[in-house]
């Protein structure tokens, strides 16, 4: 059964659509990405999903009950983190999580409280006011809060955006760790695509609020035909070559010896044995697969094109 | 109600109040210096005229009474600005937090803060010019009742209009409540009013909690109905106010909450 499913979801601001007609499930123990360009409709779906942005029309249900009608009973096992929000500045550490244990009604909350500062190492900042914590610092104390309630569901919205490689790093693993341990269904969106790609099952690929791919990252790097192919040919008969990738709708360009050709997968067996048939040899060739980058780039792309139409 | 949400509330603003040497001035340092200018003037006024021996205890009655109904609206008004500042409104509410929960940890969070002030305007005022506010005792419990009620209605009214404006409106938290003020009659007796403002003055709960505190002061009784028609008002007025905030906050959703601030 879905832990979370979402019909029909729009909401609109006026004449604006930032949300049109969405509908996803999210399975337990699922990590599913949210990614699309700026202003693609990320953020107002997971506020929606979170009871902070009513909806135009559609409908939510967490762990097959209605949100609207069960709201405080489905919060209690959801939470969220987010890099636009942030705990008062004026509590420290501890405070901040203390308080926000009894939202959610922890019983073992002392213990919780000491685990999660573990975990995130925040122990030498327990007294800390928050005022004074780095930016990573923050981040860290952000999802030890959304860890507390022991969530069934997850919104994470961009939660490494700070966070230094090595910090980012534990904190995916963490996130890893608690869906394989407690089987935690986690909503996330990240700019970063490798991290995407490391993190989510699958991905739902919004713009201008409408769902426009929901596919595994491997199939959705896949979708994307073209790849690039680096040559360093010394002594390379250009004319030959250019003539060649030109009429096989190939895109060349050349730096020195490096000779770049973009092409589809298909077409690399054909272009290498052109190479050795009219003996331009190469003495480096290394080849570019698609990956979640470049579908975004290219949808995106696409999107932009769109609006200016 | 949960009584853990409502607790954690009023646990976040308590931390707040004992770390935030702005909420420290605020509790302690305006009631203080307005004792002080008070007190000072009904002790100058006492030396002109020195029959006039009440004129020093209904000044600085009226300081600790009027208190309260400040403190009532500025700790509604100013929590909810508090999570502005501090983008912490998603926070609370993506948690099971109810509305009617966050709005009875706040009226619970004004009780408290009143009655800490209220202890300290009343020992500083009978250190300082003997006036020993508790004389006014059982009366005053009805007093304090109906201007806390005053405070909440005037915080809701104050909140509503800031969840719908933002911070740009901030300053009417603690600059609105002063309107009220001169209607209020906190330091004179209503008569000496202009007449239209008489008139406003009927319509202001606290002119007839101020005006019953002077005729027990001065006459040793009280009447009942004034203070009747003083809860009836405030009734209304919370009733209202209420609705507007809550309409506010649903018009806020209807936005984003995260577009607040």
């Amino acid at each position: 059964m879905s832990v979370v499913s979402v019909k029909n979801l729009s909401k609109h601001f006026g004449e604006f659509k930032a949300v049109n007609d969405i509908s996803f499930d999210l399975e337990e123990g699922e990590i599913l990405g949210l990614l699309g360009p700026n202003g693609a409709g990320k953020t107002t779906t997971i506020q929606m999903l979170l009871g902070v942005l009513t909806s135009t029309c559609g409908d939510i249900s967490y762990f097959g009950k209605s949100f609207s009608q069960y709201r405080e009973e489905i919060l209690e096992k959801v939470n969220f983190s987010s890099t636009y929000t942030n705990l008062p500045w004026s509590l420290s550490v501890y405070e901040n999580l203390h308080y926000t244990s009894y939202l959610y009604n922890i019983s073992d909350r002392k213990k919780r409280i000491e685990s999660l500062i573990d975990h995130f190492r925040l122990n030498e900042l327990v007294n800390h006011p928050t005022s004074e914590l780095s930016a990573g610092q923050l981040t860290r104390m952000n999802i030890a809060k959304a860890f507390i309630n022991y969530p069934r569901v997850l919104l994470l919205d961009e939660p490494t955006a700070s966070l230094d490689p090595e910090v980012a790093r534990f904190v995916r693993q963490f996130i890893l760790s608690q869906r394989e341990h407690y089987k935690v269904s986690i909503i996330f969106t990240s700019h970063n695509m490798t991290e995407v790609e490391e993190v989510c099952d699958r991905i739902l690929f919004i713009s201008n609020g409408v769902i426009i791919a929901n596919d595994t990252p491997e199939n959705l790097s896949r979708s994307v035909k073209e790849c690039k192919i680096q040559l360093n040919i010394p002594n390379c008969d250009e004319a030959i070559l250019f003539q060649y990738t030109q009429h096989n709708g190939m895109k060349t360009y050349a730096t020195g010896n490096i000779y770049t050709i973009t092409l589809e997968e298909q077409q690399i067996p054909e272009l290498l044995s052109f190479l050795g048939q009219n003996t331009i040899k190469y003495i480096e060739i290394n080849i570019e697969k698609p990956d979640l980058e470049d579908y975004f780039l290219k949808v995106a792309h696409q999107s932009n094109k769109r609006k200016e139409l | 109600m949960k009584i853990n949400t409502i607790w954690a509330i009023l646990l976040r603003h308590l931390y707040l109040f004992r770390r935030s040497i702005d909420k420290m001035v605020d509790a302690f340092y305006w009631i203080t210096v307005d004792l002080l200018i008070w007190g000072v003037t009904s002790l100058y006024f006492q030396s002109l005229a020195p029959n006039a021996q009440q004129m020093t205890f209904m000044l600085i009655s009226g300081v600790i009474l009027w208190n309260v109904a400040y403190r009532g609206q500025v700790d509604i008004s100013m929590s909810l600005l508090e999570e502005l500042w501090n983008k912490n409104l998603i926070n609370i509410f993506v948690s099971p937090l109810t509305f009617q929960e966050w709005m009875s940890s706040l009226m619970l969070l004004s009780i408290i803060k009143s009655i800490i002030s209220f202890i300290f305007g009343s020992i500083v005022g009978y250190l300082l010019y003997k006036v020993g506010i508790l004389n006014l005792y059982p009366h005053l419990l009805v007093f304090i009742g109906l201007l806390m009620m005053t405070g909440w209605w005037l915080g809701l009214f104050i909140s509503g209009i800031i969840l719908r404006f933002g911070t740009r409106v901030q300053a009417l938290a603690w600059t609105l409540v002063w309107i009220v003020s001169p209607f209020s009659a906190i330091y004179y007796p209503l008569k000496v009013l202009p007449k239209w403002a008489q008139i406003v003055s009927k319509i202001v709960p606290t002119s007839y909690i101020f005006e019953e505190s002077r005729n027990l002061l001065f006459n040793g009784q009280i009447e009942y109905s004034n203070l009747a028609i003083s809860a009836g008002l405030n009734l209304i007025y919370l009733f209202a106010g209420y609705i507007f905030i809550k309409r506010s906050f649903k018009k806020v959703l209807e936005k984003g909450l995260v577009k607040v601030y």
